[in-house]
């Protein structure tokens, strides 16, 4: 979850530190390009493609890793 | 995924054909502001690309490779049996392009053409249906293949405007008894049909006040999760079909789609930079001619001079995928011109 977690980061441009479950998407650059990004990050992180239209209505990390049969939230 | 395996089937020739007009990102500055074609640029990797002229088809294209081709082959024109184009942009809706090509070409009434309407997987179920007609008896085909993505671009939609290029490419098989055997592998997903579309310049009706309706719809995340959940597994599938392993490969020749993708399926598969090629930078994504614009833009040298075992794989619009293994072939000639 660690990787995840500093992926996602990476992904939307903030500090690691700030990544938790009920981090909001919506106010961090969650576009298009992020959410391409993220179904790699997933694939590479836990061998599972998400569904892009999926994962462009997450507004919080959570909902993000509630897509994501092996990753448990926190 | 059909899978098939065809022998007597080998590539003497390639060449491709870019439109002379070279367009730079800072072309689309002032459309778009620095950060979007940063991040953009960033994830498709694509610095330049060329584009057609305004009066310039993707037939324009094919028809100065194919020229070249059988110029620099020798092939005499009532030598080829049959001529393929490959392409989402023809020159009109009747006759098929093919039929105008054989004209302009000079090619001989026995000669058959056809058009094939696929774009990014296109190149590969080309080569499946060269396989085809000549395991029925032809014995020199042209495949032409290639598109003028730009003029159905949106110019104001970032996530295409900045992606595609346009090319053209001709590519000469011949049957050959000693050629060893090629390994095919093919599907399709009409379920994701909607996925990159022009709704329009069909006889489906379309909203008349659309104003897009002749634009290109890419939903990009669907198709990237398709890409990454199909190609890896139709890669794996097509070595294992032709008993080689990835080492074994010296060229894998992917459709340049974007190069996050490309980069993405290399690290999935553990494919060395060596063998994984990525020119999308120089030219953008050219649909169909992607491939063939790989082998003549970047691996000269490797397939003209050295037995070279390659793997093709074209995957996009359809939803349509394909994979050709083809080992030890050796092309007489391949190059890029400019029109």
């Amino acid at each position: 979850m660690q990787n995840f977690y500093a992926g996602l980061a990476e992904i939307l441009e903030v500090p690691v530190e700030q990544i938790t479950p009920s981090f909001s998407l919506s106010e961090h650059n969650w576009d298009s390009m992020a959410v391409i990004s993220c179904v790699a990050l997933i694939d590479e992180e836990f061998g599972h493609i998400v569904s892009g239209s999926e994962l462009v209505k997450c507004t919080s990390v959570a909902d993000i890793q509630k897509l994501i049969p092996t990753a448990t939230a926190g | 995924m059909s899978q098939c395996s065809v022998k007597g089937i080998t590539l003497r020739g390639v060449v491709c054909a870019l439109p002379q007009h070279r367009v730079e990102n800072d072309y689309f500055t002032g459309r778009f502001d620095e950060k979007t074609i940063k991040d953009v640029t960033e994830l498709t990797g694509v610095s330049t690309r060329y584009m057609a002229a305004p009066e310039q088809t993707a037939s324009d294209l094919c028809f100065a490779a194919a020229d070249r081709l059988l110029e620099d082959l020798n092939w005499p024109r009532e030598s080829v049996d049959a001529v393929i184009f490959v392409s989402q942009t023809p020159d009109q809706r009747m006759p098929a392009t093919a039929c105008i090509l054989h004209g302009r070409l000079g090619l001989a009434p026995h000669c058959q053409a056809f058009d094939v309407g696929l774009g990014c997987s296109g190149y590969v179920y080309g080569a499946w249906l060269v396989s085809a007609l000549m395991a029925i008896g032809l014995r020199r085909v042209l495949l032409l293949a290639g598109d003028t993505s730009s003029r159905m671009v949106d110019p104001n939609d970032r996530s295409t405007a900045l992606l595609f290029g346009d090319a053209g490419s001709a590519t000469a098989f011949e049957y050959d008894a000693n050629a060893p055997l090629c390994y095919f592998d093919l599907g399709t997903d009409g379920k994701g049909a909607n996925f990159l579309t022009v709704a329009g310049g069909g006889f489906r009706p379309v909203d008349p006040q659309a104003t897009d309706a002749n634009y290109l719809h890419m939903d990009g995340s669907s198709v990237f999760g398709f890409t990454i959940g199909t190609v890896p597994k139709l890669i794996k599938a097509t070595l294992e079909q032709a008993s080689t392993t990835k080492d074994q490969v010296d060229l894998f020749a992917l459709h340049q789609a974007n190069r996050f993708i490309l980069r993405h399926i290399g690290k999935k598969l553990s494919l060395t930079p060596e063998q994984l090629p990525i020119n999308i930078d120089q030219f953008g994504n050219t649909s169909s001619a992607s491939i063939p614009l790989l082998l003549c833009a970047d691996r000269v040298e490797q397939i003209t001079t050295t037995p070279t075992t390659m793997l093709m794989a074209g995957f996009g619009v359809g939803l349509s995928w394909g994979a050709a293994l083809f080992k030890d072939v050796q092309l007489q000639c391949a190059s890029v011109i400019t029109v």
